[in-house]
């Protein structure tokens, strides 16, 4: 074998000094090993430190609780049991199915494998096993151990409500779970112990007998099988709610329910408070005009003048959400209406649109998917406080109540939209766009009818000089003051109050604009 | 040339020490998948000159993956419409950092850009319009049912402060021309 020639030495030399390259760059992540221990033993995981965090390696971590992991694009998908989630290289952020992890950092990739916090399998492996997992970084040791469940309290309350009967079992902790049905029964198997508040109660309900607390299992023994049932959680505090209703038209035991008189009157006993929002604020400006018209400061404008009208010519208490250049979130809005119990809720803004010649007005309610997905969630929102902080969730009968209202709400807060663009179109002459339905922020959350108006586009060169000019934000003032007083006399007669003109007691400093501000202790 | 030698039998030495501080590991798992590429015409949304969403139809080299498709379709929608007379919908500096397919009809698009992140200055119907169209051409191409918005990689609460894209988004009958 004759000696290599010079060339080729260099280029061995070359590929070497790469190779250490990659080698230095390597190990300049500080890659170590760490213990993965679960109820089937131990699994040495490869790491490496970064930002003074260690990530592990997600493929070999994964796999020590029985999963898997696959690269997806840019981004990678972990399959663990049923559960999915997703995560990319520069997002904090996992997806597990439409929730979140967040993490302490972003994934780390280094030759196609993904590296994670230890945080974001604290996080995940719960989910998805019946393990708890901590991460202790001095002996490098990520323990998964078997949950230790708490023993809960529970209790119950029925209510028969509209044809409905809710059922609502309200545990001191998150209780595991399943339900089953069998012949006339529903049965909660609850992997918790619970703490029975009864043995067995019967009730005086047209669709439940009794209700059982028995090893570990909650019976709820219905009147008939022609009872359908749908099951959800709520969360803070943790209850399984249970709706029951008659099984659908066509079964034998099908019997039509007679609506009894409109809940709505029991929160509702007529319209004396109004709140209004001027759309954004701040440093959200809002749209802006090809002329340079703000629409936080037009919203502003007609609101102000909207609230002096509706003083003087109505008599009703008027909030602004702003009275003044500021931004508020839109949670502070909707919760601002929400703690001063207002009757009436109206979002002022301009419209922008990209295409040219987009003129008019349009009224918007909460669109249905919005609401519904807002009932579900109607513990976390109750009492929430101007500030945005939660106060303790009512009582589970406010809760249903609560829920039940939602529904009413929707209808008025269509027929309030439907009057504002009748009253829009009628006076000011402008292009119909209609009412329309859209998950707008600031109505959800609302307990009250609600409606986002857009008097018109900013965008629009002709409708910006108008709603520059005084007269003409006086103009629309006035048309939504008399949307707002049709509203009211409609709905004051069909809640028997009245009549539009029943003497509202006017608070003092109503009339004033400017005192029309409300108190504002916090979230400011 | 013998010190030639000795000095490649080193730096192997060296290779070979560095690479014993890493434990040898099987193949690793994360493989990843074959992108086979298929033509196909799909559908954008775009605003129509009566403000309502209508379809644009555009064939495009896609992977088969759909998982793998969907960050392409929605950086064609970004794009805009082959139509310069239709404006765009999204700020023009409007990015797509990921786009991922989930169980159960369920999609999480995560955009980004300057404006997004500063703070989009615009009305609801241009918000609704860009929010929409991602929705409509994600349920027309896609199995797709509901659409979940990330900015930055993060929850937001709007893109513009009207339409709430802290939950997922349904496609609206009111955003489309019939």
């Amino acid at each position: 074998m004759g000696v290599p020639g010079v060339g080729a030495m260099k280029r061995v030399l070359v590929v070497l000094l790469v190779l250490l390259a990659v080698a230095t760059l390597v190990l300049a992540q500080g890659i170590g090993r760490a213990t993965v221990r679960t109820p089937n033993g131990d699994r040495e995981v490869m790491t490496i430190q970064q930002r003074g965090e260690t990530l592990l390696a997600a493929d070999e971590t994964i796999a020590a609780f029985g999963g898997r992991i696959t690269a997806e694009g840019e981004g990678f998908r972990i399959a663990l049991g049923a559960m999915e989630a997703i995560f990319g290289p520069d997002s904090r952020f996992a997806v597990v199915r439409d929730d979140l992890i967040e993490m302490a950092q972003e994934p780390v990739v280094i030759e196609g494998r993904a590296f994670l916090p230890s945080g974001f399998f604290r996080e995940l492996i719960p989910r998805a096993s019946g393990l708890d997992v901590t991460w202790d970084p001095a002996s490098r040791l990520l323990l998964a151990r078997p949950r230790t469940r708490e023993v809960l309290s529970a209790q119950v309350s029925v209510v028969d409500l509209q044809g409905t009967t809710k059922i609502v079992i309200q545990f001191s902790g998150a209780a595991e779970h399943t339900i089953t049905r069998t012949g006339t029964s529903y049965l909660i198997q609850l992997r918790n112990t619970v703490r029975a508040p009864f043995a067995e109660q019967a009730y005086d309900n047209p669709r439940v007998s009794r209700i059982t607390f028995r090893d570990g299992e909650i019976g709820i023994h219905l009147r008939g099988a022609a009872v359908a049932g749908d099951a959800y959680e709520l969360q803070n505090p943790f209850r399984i709610v249970l709706d029951l209703k008659e099984a659908p038209e066509g079964s034998p035991a099908y019997r039509p329910q007679l609506r009894t008189e409109p809940r709505f009157q029991q929160t509702l006993p007529g319209v004396r408070t109004i709140v209004l929002d001027p759309g954004h604020g701040g440093k959200e400006v809002g749209a802006i005009g090809p002329n340079g018209l703000m629409e936080k400061d037009a919203t502003l404008a007609i609101c102000r003048k909207l609230a002096a009208v509706l003083s003087s010519r109505l008599g009703l208490r008027v909030i602004l959400t702003r009275n003044e250049d500021e931004a508020i979130t839109l949670e502070q809005r909707t919760a601002l209406a929400n703690h001063y119990k207002a009757d009436l809720f109206l979002s002022v803004h301009l419209n922008a649109a990209v295409m040219k010649g987009a003129r008019g007005a349009e009224t918007y309610f909460l669109s249905v998917e919005a609401s519904d997905e807002l009932a579900r969630s109607a513990a976390e929102r109750e009492n929430l406080t101007p500030s945005g902080s939660r106060s303790r969730a009512g009582s589970d009968l406010n809760l249903i109540l609560w829920e039940l209202a939602q529904q009413e709400y929707l209808k008025e807060s269509s027929r309030f939209a439907e009057i504002v663009q009748e009253e829009m179109n009628r006076a000011l002459g402008i292009e119909n766009r209609g009412v329309k339905q859209a998950p707008f922020k600031v109505l959800i959350g609302a307990t009250m009818p609600a409606a986002l108006v857009e008097v018109g586009f900013i965008t629009n060169p002709d409708e910006e000089a108008k709603l520059l000019d005084e007269g003409f934000q006086g103009t629309i003032a006035s048309t939504l003051a008399s949307a707002i007083e049709r509203y009211k006399t409609e709905y004051d007669v069909r809640m028997g109050v009245g009549g539009a003109r029943v003497a509202a007691p006017a608070p003092a400093g109503a009339g004033d604009p400017a005192a029309a501000e409300p108190e504002r202790t916090s979230g400011r | 040339m013998p010190s030639t030698r000795a000095l490649v039998a080193a730096m192997l030495a060296c290779i070979a020490a560095i690479s014993a501080c890493r434990k040898e590991r099987a193949v690793s798992d994360v493989v990843a998948l074959a992108n086979k590429v298929e033509s196909r015409t799909i559908q954008l949304f775009f605003e129509s000159p009566d403000l309502l969403l209508v379809p644009e139809t555009r064939l495009l080299s896609l992977p088969a993956n759909q998982a793998a498709a969907l960050s392409q379709v929605v950086a064609e929608l970004l794009k805009g419409s082959a139509n310069t007379a239709v404006p765009r919908l999204f700020p023009e500096d409007t990015v797509v950092r990921g786009a991922y397919l989930l169980p159960e009809g369920n999609a999480v698009v995560d955009l980004g850009g300057q404006t997004l992140t500063d703070g989009w200055n615009t009305g609801s119907h241009t918000e609704l319009m860009a929010a929409y169209s991602l929705v409509h051409t994600l349920s027309a191409n896609f199995e797709i049912r509901r659409v979940r918005i990330l900015v930055n990689g993060q929850p937001v609460a709007t893109l513009a402060g009207h339409v709430a894209i802290d939950r997922p988004l349904l496609p609206s009958g009111d955003a489309v021309k019939r």
